[in-house]
């Protein structure tokens, strides 16, 4: 793009016409994408009177203060406890991810390394039923747990992402472009047991392909909303985006509670997607995410 | 990789287990988890089952399915003990055993913290020691019977002496909940109602204050004619809106600077109209009529209050406060949060107030039933911790109480038999507890499942019997009154002889359809509580009622619909941004930054978006704007646009934040695509003189095809089970009218099956709802296989196709 050679002058010219009318749309969709998170939270900084004034784009000269008042207001709500929703919200999504990554890692390792009967379909199974809505089931799901006596406990949310198809297929397909036999020939030579090889071996190998899996498990489970809101009903149990649908209960609570609310119930994400990005973003384009 | 294949070959016998072993704890946990439930989904919606509170009690224990729901004294009356072979009163035995059984259930009278607490407090001697080991020992074997009737009265004369005040609040709380469920409900029967028609005329809130009556109403309250009390009470209600005088307040309402929906409006006009406000006399102040009351309630109802009362805590609760079968002691914070919002709301009123001359206080009378929520308050700050396990007791003996009253357990007993230690008491049916008293009382044999089926087969037979008797009396008689229509021309169908024609002719259709398709008694069972083979028709259901159909089909309408205008833009803007972000002529910069952006909507919580928007969009009639109303507002539309009132505006709104939150996603998978294409393929294209346009069509576009479609089926299939945007975006999807939102117009597919199978309504259409799963599983299905047929490698099938004819690939 040397712009001292003539003949290519107007050419250029013309390709910066064009980079900047890129940069226009790149750009207006790069601020579409935030400006609601940053409407959600400048507006958490206000109250009620002047957000009804008008659209607040800049913070509040005395933020603080109004935060804390907006914050105490939301507190006193007995239908939203962020406390108790972020707990909740935690232990599931903790709990699940690590039953996914673990239980997935042993299931792809085990379709991967060991030659048993069957192994070709059970793989094609698994393949087939990642297409399978998962909310089908609900019912069947409900009455399950229902009998099982578990409505209102975390176990549905958890224990299910034992078996997550999906998961093993991304580990899977990993697996085989990054592990080879002759470290588990190795190890197996050494006397090491199967269990300790998986363990202790091969699962720090595949700790680059987990910890994709894991974030995504982690975002799913984090948003998951369907499911929560059928199995908990008592609000000691409600994970954090079951207490975000409450929010709008009344329609003359403040509106800088509500925004306050919103924006909690969004900062945590944020911070970790701004620390974890990158490796979100590389998961995604290995198609490591479902619709 | 050969020598690896050896060795595993070698010692393969020994690891081949471990793969079973490795991946046996997906296998376990995927048939327990999506298996099972998906299987049982599928029974469900073959089966007639419209409660969701039916136990399941095996599939081999029809008998006491058929003891339970068959009324066979309905059924028999005159011919009971001909029919079924026992005697009519044998048999009220093994209903007076449910009934004490439903009562144990709901009231759980052994309960054990509860009766703990009655234990404890008999060490302060207020129960003798004789009652309270009988307790112990009745908690022990979970038998009742071992608490003799003696010890029973001492404990209800303690519980007497104790205090009453928490009867007349659950009382309180009792009409609390019907008046509570009457907002709740009438948004859910408006929903069924209007399933037909789209749109239904609502009460707007200027209809309330232009009303001609509003005018009159408030000049009528500056008359002379008030008494003392009522004047009283009028400029008492003035000082609470904070105007000077109730007019002005009336005037400012009118004026849009109070909304109608201001609780205080409705504070203030009930205690016109019907005043929660005593004299010094201990007489009520005379109501001041508001003619209007009706519109505001019914305004409140269908905008404000139905989604406030969803929004209570303790809603479901409520109304086992009320009768009793929840302790007042239980999570009684939130209970009292939550009245306390109802009482904000003007809905309850909960302090009386009490006029004496001008003045107006809140009156602080502890026997007045309107205020026994106040003194509940009261009573629960003062004396929370001290009365804790007092009050458990006093709740429990009430419980215990109402099941030892249970006029099935006092029929059974008083005839001898030991009904207590046959009833489960944790709120769980007990087979093996149900049979041994069914042989105490002698019926074992007399009532089994084959005695059922000989039953119904009998009952069948004698319905043909009677049908074909029917059929020939009605077909002998046709020629006769055919004959007697033709006499008189043929032609008149309001003719006597033309109704008896009709008549005859209806006989033989009904008659042959009751010998096509008897009733027996086994389809009498109520089936709402069980679960039975109902063959397909739910389906039939589905497809034959029209209402439902149309919602049905509406809801897979309205989903696939904001899932296509979703899609469209999303997976072209993804296309032009991935185009710009991999071509190397404009050199973006920041590339990685703008991706992370653009990414950032996908990884929020779906419910909060959804919450937002809702907020952004909505329309307030009243005096503030709201976000949208202020856009529209600044851009020259006076009021703004009521988005959720449209169909379409709601339905693009959902589409732009799938959009919005999606397309980010897309791009990402789109750049990967492309950045994998052979570079090569680019630089022999830019040689060949091609421009940017040319490479993107040529080489970049079909390449992507997979790519694409990849995107297309995991879109669809995620598209397929929208739920929380649409769900959310209008919080109560029960009621129709909430800000003028018609919500059927973004009702999904899984938003119906939530309705059906979990909503509010008293009867949960569980079978239609997994009938309804099924199909949205098998039009998944279909239309995963149909994509994946057109994603198989092409290129490759054509090459096999070529080989077997013999021909060379190219």
């Amino acid at each position: 793009m040397s712009a001292n050679e003539p003949k290519l002058r107007s050419k250029s010219a013309s390709i910066r016409a064009y980079s900047i009318l890129v940069y226009v749309v790149v750009i207006f969709f790069s601020i579409l994408a935030i400006l609601p998170f940053w409407f959600m939270f400048m507006n958490a900084t206000w109250d009620t009177l002047s957000i009804q004034r008008g659209i607040k784009l800049w913070p509040n000269p005395n933020s603080f203060e109004q935060l804390a008042k907006n914050w105490n207001n939301l507190a006193e709500r007995s239908t939203f406890s962020f406390a108790i929703g972020f707990k909740n919200s935690l232990i599931i999504s903790v709990g699940s991810t690590a039953l996914t990554v673990y239980f997935s890692a042993l299931t792809a390792y085990g379709l991967s390394v060991y030659n048993f009967k069957g192994k070709k379909t059970i793989f094609a199974i698994i393949v087939g039923v990642m297409m399978v809505p998962t909310a089908v089931n609900i019912t069947g799901f409900y009455r399950l747990m229902s009998s099982m006596g578990l409505l209102g406990s975390k176990w549905p949310l958890i224990l299910p992402a034992i078996a997550a198809p999906s998961t093993v297929f991304f580990i899977k397909q990993y697996l085989e472009t990054s592990l080879s036999m002759e470290i588990i020939e190795a190890s197996r030579i050494d006397g090491a047991s199967e269990f300790y090889t998986f363990n202790r071996i091969c699962l720090p190998i595949m700790i680059p392909a987990l910890a994709t899996q894991g974030i995504f498990s982690f975002l799913g489970s984090w948003n998951n909303f369907f499911a929560p809101s059928i199995l908990l009903s008592r609000s000691e149990d409600k994970t954090l985006p079951l207490m975000v649908a409450q929010l709008y209960g009344d329609r003359y609570t403040d509106y800088g509670m509500i925004y306050m609310g919103l924006s909690a119930s969004v900062l945590p994400v944020v911070i970790v997607y701004a620390f974890l990005q990158r490796y979100i973003i590389s998961g995604v384009a290995a198609g490591g995410v479902k619709e | 990789m050969a020598r690896a294949n050896n060795t595993g070959k070698r010692k393969g016998m020994s690891y081949t287990r471990y793969g079973y072993i490795f991946i046996a704890p997906f296998v376990i946990a995927y048939c327990i988890f999506s298996l099972y439930p998906l299987l049982t989904t599928f029974w469900f919606s073959t089966a007639n089952m419209q409660s969701a509170t039916a136990q399941f009690w095996g599939f081999g224990n029809y008998e006491a399915y058929y003891d339970r729901y068959l009324d066979l004294t309905k059924l028999y009356s005159d011919s009971f003990e001909q029919d079924v072979g026992i005697k009519k009163n044998e048999y009220v035995k093994i209903r007076n055993y449910f009934s004490a059984q439903d009562k144990a259930d709901t009231y759980d009278p052994l309960n054990e913290e509860g009766i703990q607490a009655i234990i404890a407090n008999g060490a302060n001697s207020l129960v003798s020691q004789s009652a309270i080991d009988e307790l112990q020992q009745a908690l022990n074997n979970k038998d009742l019977g071992l608490l003799s009737q003696s010890s029973v009265e001492e404990l209800k004369a303690w519980r007497s002496q104790y205090s009453d005040i928490s009867l007349i609040i659950s009382q309180k709380v009792s009409s609390i909940a019907g008046t509570v469920a009457d907002i709740a409900n009438a948004g859910a029967s408006d929903d069924e109602e209007a399933a037909a028609e789209e749109e239904t005329e609502a009460v707007t809130a200027e209809s309330i204050y232009t009303a001609e009556n509003y005018d009159t109403f408030v000049e009528s309250l500056s008359n002379s004619d008030l008494t003392e009390e009522q004047q009283a009470l009028v400029n008492y209600l003035a000082g609470q809106t904070g105007y000077p005088t109730l007019q002005e307040y009336f005037n400012a309402v009118k004026n849009g600077e109070v909304s109608v929906e201001d609780p205080m409006f409705f504070y203030v006009l009930t205690n016109l109209n019907k005043p929660n406000a005593v004299t010094a006399a201990g007489e009520s102040v005379p109501a001041i009529s508001v003619p209007f009351i009706d519109t505001v309630e019914e305004y409140l109802k269908a905008n404000v209050w139905g989604d406030l009362v969803k929004s209570l805590n303790t809603f479901d609760s409520l109304e086992a406060y009320g009768d009793g079968s929840k302790g007042l002691h239980e999570d009684e914070e939130s209970l009292y949060a939550d009245l306390e919002t109802l009482n904000n709301a003007g809905i309850i009123n909960i302090v009386k107030l009490q006029v004496s001359g001008s003045s107006v206080i809140v009156s602080n009378d502890q026997k007045s039933d309107a205020n026994a929520l106040a003194i509940y308050r009261t009573f629960i700050d003062t004396a929370y911790e001290a009365n804790d396990t007092e009050l458990a007791a006093a709740v429990q003996i009430s419980k215990l109480t109402t099941y030892y009253e249970d006029q099935g357990r006092v029929l059974l007993t008083a005839l001898g038999i030991s009904v207590d230690k046959y009833i489960s008491f944790d709120g769980t049916f007990d087979l093996d507890k149900y049979f041994a008293f069914k042989s105490e009382v002698g019926l074992t044999d007399a009532l089994s499942y084959d005695r059922y089926k000989e039953l119904d087969a009998a009952r069948k037979e004698s319905n043909v019997a009677n049908a074909q008797k029917k059929l020939e009396e009605a077909e002998a008689a046709i020629p006769a009154a055919q004959a007697a229509y033709d006499a008189i021309g043929g032609n008149d169908t309001n003719s006597k002889e033309y109704n008896a024609l009709r008549k005859l002719e209806l006989q033989v259709i009904s008659s042959k359809d009751t010998i096509k398709d008897p009733t027996g008694i086994l389809e009498k069972v109520d089936a709402r509580y069980v679960y039975i083979f109902d063959g397909l028709n739910n389906y039939a259901e589905i497809f034959t009622n029209k209402t439902r159909f149309n919602t049905i089909v509406g809801a897979f309408w309205n989903t696939a619909l904001m899932w296509v205008i979703g899609f469209i833009p999303q997976i072209l803007l993804a296309l032009l941004l991935s185009a710009w972000f991999t071509d190397t002529k404009l050199h973006l910069k920041g590339l990685s930054l703008m991706k992370a952006l653009m990414y950032l909507p996908n990884v929020i919580t779906a419910v909060t978006v959804a919450i937002f928007f809702r907020r952004l969009f909505s329309y307030s009639s009243g005096g503030t704007l709201t976000p949208s109303q202020i856009i529209l507002h600044a851009m020259g539309m006076e009021q703004g646009y009521n988005f959720f009132a449209n169909a379409w505006a709601t339905r693009l709104i959902v589409c732009f934040i799938n959009f919005w939150m999606w397309y980010g996603n897309t791009m990402i998978v789109l750049i990967a695509g492309i950045t994998s294409i052979s570079e090569s393929l680019y630089e022999s294209a830019q040689i060949d003189g091609a421009n940017s346009f040319q490479t993107y069509t040529r080489i970049t576009l079909p390449l992507l095809r997979p790519i694409v479609l990849f995107t297309l089926v995991t879109s669809l299939i995620g598209g397929l089970q929208m739920f929380d945007i649409p769900q959310n975006i209008n919080v109560n999807p029960a009621l129709v009218n909430f800000n003028g939102t018609m919500i059927k117009s973004i009702r999904t597919v899984l938003i119906y099956i939530n309705n059906q199978a979990f909503g509010m309504q008293d009867v949960k259409q569980v079978g239609i709802a997994a009938a309804t799963s099924v199909l949205l599983f098998v039009v998944t299905t279909i239309l995963s296989i149909i994509i994946f047929y057109l994603m198989r490698d092409k290129d490759a099938a054509k090459a096999k196709r070529a080989l077997k004819k013999g021909g060379t690939r190219k």
